[in-house]
């Protein structure tokens, strides 16, 4: 849900009137919260006496805002928050790790190419598969830029990502595994754009979900390997999916299909 | 003083945070934990001289909004939700209207709550507000003017407020 329809500054809600007198109803929120200089404030208050609707809101608002402290700051019960530190790979070892299986992706896509052309043909879809491995041994370690829009404003990421792969998106949740959606980015892909969403979970681990339009409607599910990492692919209504992450086999391909049929997909014909 | 004993010495305010904002005491612990642990692991993101709180705000709703989103899909009853379970406080102030004041929190959607949250509980500034929410001013600023007036509607009517049950009336035949 959306309310908002003032986004520009304190001087849009001017329109907003309050009673007779015409106060602001945010300079009043304002005034509540000492947020006005000594000269507005001062205008306020000389307001409010010819404005007794304004007053009873301020008198109103005044008094919710003491009762939230009130409940707010109740005596808790149970133990004080203690906090657990879990131990991680330092991340310029992750980093140094990713960049190492990057550059094993790429010596292998340069061999896959050049050595092995019949081979690429007949697997075609294993390419935006390695794609999306590498994607994720580059953009997983990203501590601070992991994804360009983030999961908090899923509507706008799911509906840039579709207009730029000319089909509708959808991601499901593997908060049941764990992982919360953190956000997605665009990236190139062989023959077109192609979306990647990241996942993570409470310790930090992270998944990515690798989509992109492939001319070819192959349903197989294949794994690939790579280091001690995982993507397991399928093809759907036109659109390659890949799984990554350094999951076990078992578990990432538990999520694979889990995403598989909550995307439309089949995985019943894998098994 | 480190910045671990910053942010220890900020958990009691970010746990009051969580557990208004979730309105459930383990749900809120969790964010409390999953927040504090990913604040210490990306300290580098903090800029120095910024406020703390504040940033520490941030994450945590940033966790709390996608956990939100898994558990959204779990239908919630009024009889089972959250601040059924809550006891309301008791104190100076009556506990009946702390009551309905908590039941009003969670009759709000989450964007207006958590406004009415870090201004009117955690006195931030609304610059600080704009900052963890991510929105420009004049949005904290209407936001929290439509809040208050929910609230207040919700108070004055009672956010208990239920149809009367109709009656079962027998046509003559």
């Amino acid at each position: 849900m959306n309310d908002d329809h003032r986004d520009s500054g304190p001087e849009a809600g001017k329109a907003d009137k309050a009673g007779e007198a015409g106060i602001d109803s945010q300079m009043l929120g304002a005034f509540v919260d000492g947020e006005l200089n000594e000269t507005h404030r001062a205008a306020v208050l000389s307001a409010l006496e010819r404005d007794p609707e304004a007053k009873a809101r301020v008198a109103a608002w005044r008094a919710q805002k003491a009762a939230l402290r009130a409940l707010c700051n109740a005596p808790e019960e149970g133990a004080a928050p203690v906090i657990v530190l879990r131990a991680r790979t330092a991340w310029p070892r992750r980093m140094a790790l990713a960049a190492g299986w990057l550059a094993a992706g790429i010596a292998i896509g340069v061999m896959a190419s050049t050595l092995m052309p019949e081979l690429r043909r007949h697997q075609e879809p294993a390419t935006f598969a390695r794609r999306a491995d590498i994607a994720y041994a580059v953009y997983a370690p990203e501590v601070r830029h992991p994804v360009e829009v983030g999961a908090g404003d899923e509507a706008h990421l799911m509906s840039w990502l579709s207009k730029r792969l000319g089909k509708p998106l959808s991601v499901p949740s593997l908060r049941e595994y764990g992982y919360s959606l953190v956000g997605g980015r665009l990236l190139p892909g062989e023959a077109g754009p192609a979306a990647q969403f990241m996942y993570e979970s409470a310790s930090g681990a992270r998944l990515t979900l690798y989509v992109t339009r492939i001319p070819t409607d192959e349903t197989a599910f294949r794994l690939l390997r790579d280091g001690d990492r995982r993507t397991f692919y399928w093809v759907s209504d036109h659109l390659g999916y890949a799984l990554s992450g350094p999951i076990s086999e078992a578990k990432l391909r538990a999520i694979a299909i889990e995403v598989c049929s909550a995307l439309g997909g089949k995985p019943e014909s894998w098994q | 003083m480190s910045f671990e004993a910053d942010v220890i010495g900020k958990l009691p305010q970010l746990r009051r945070y969580a557990r208004a904002l979730a309105g459930d005491a383990a749900w809120a612990d969790d964010l409390v934990q999953d927040a504090a642990e990913r604040a210490l692991l990306r300290r580098k993101a903090f800029e120095p001289g910024s406020n703390l709180r504040a940033w520490l705000f941030t994450i945590l709703r940033n966790l709390y909004i996608d956990q939100l989103r898994a558990r959204r899909e779990i239908a919630v009853d009024d009889e089972s939700a959250p601040w059924r379970n809550l006891e309301a406080p008791r104190g100076e102030v009556d506990g009946l209207v702390l009551r309905d004041v908590q039941q009003a929190l969670y009759h709000l959607s989450m964007e207006q709550r958590e406004v009415i949250l870090l201004v009117g509980v955690e006195e931030l500034t609304y610059q600080e507000a704009s900052n963890v929410l991510d929105i420009p001013i004049g949005t904290v600023m209407s936001r929290l003017s439509r809040a208050r007036e929910h609230m207040r509607m919700l108070l004055d009517v009672g956010p208990a407020h239920k149809p009367a049950p109709l009656k079962v009336v027998r046509n003559k035949p």
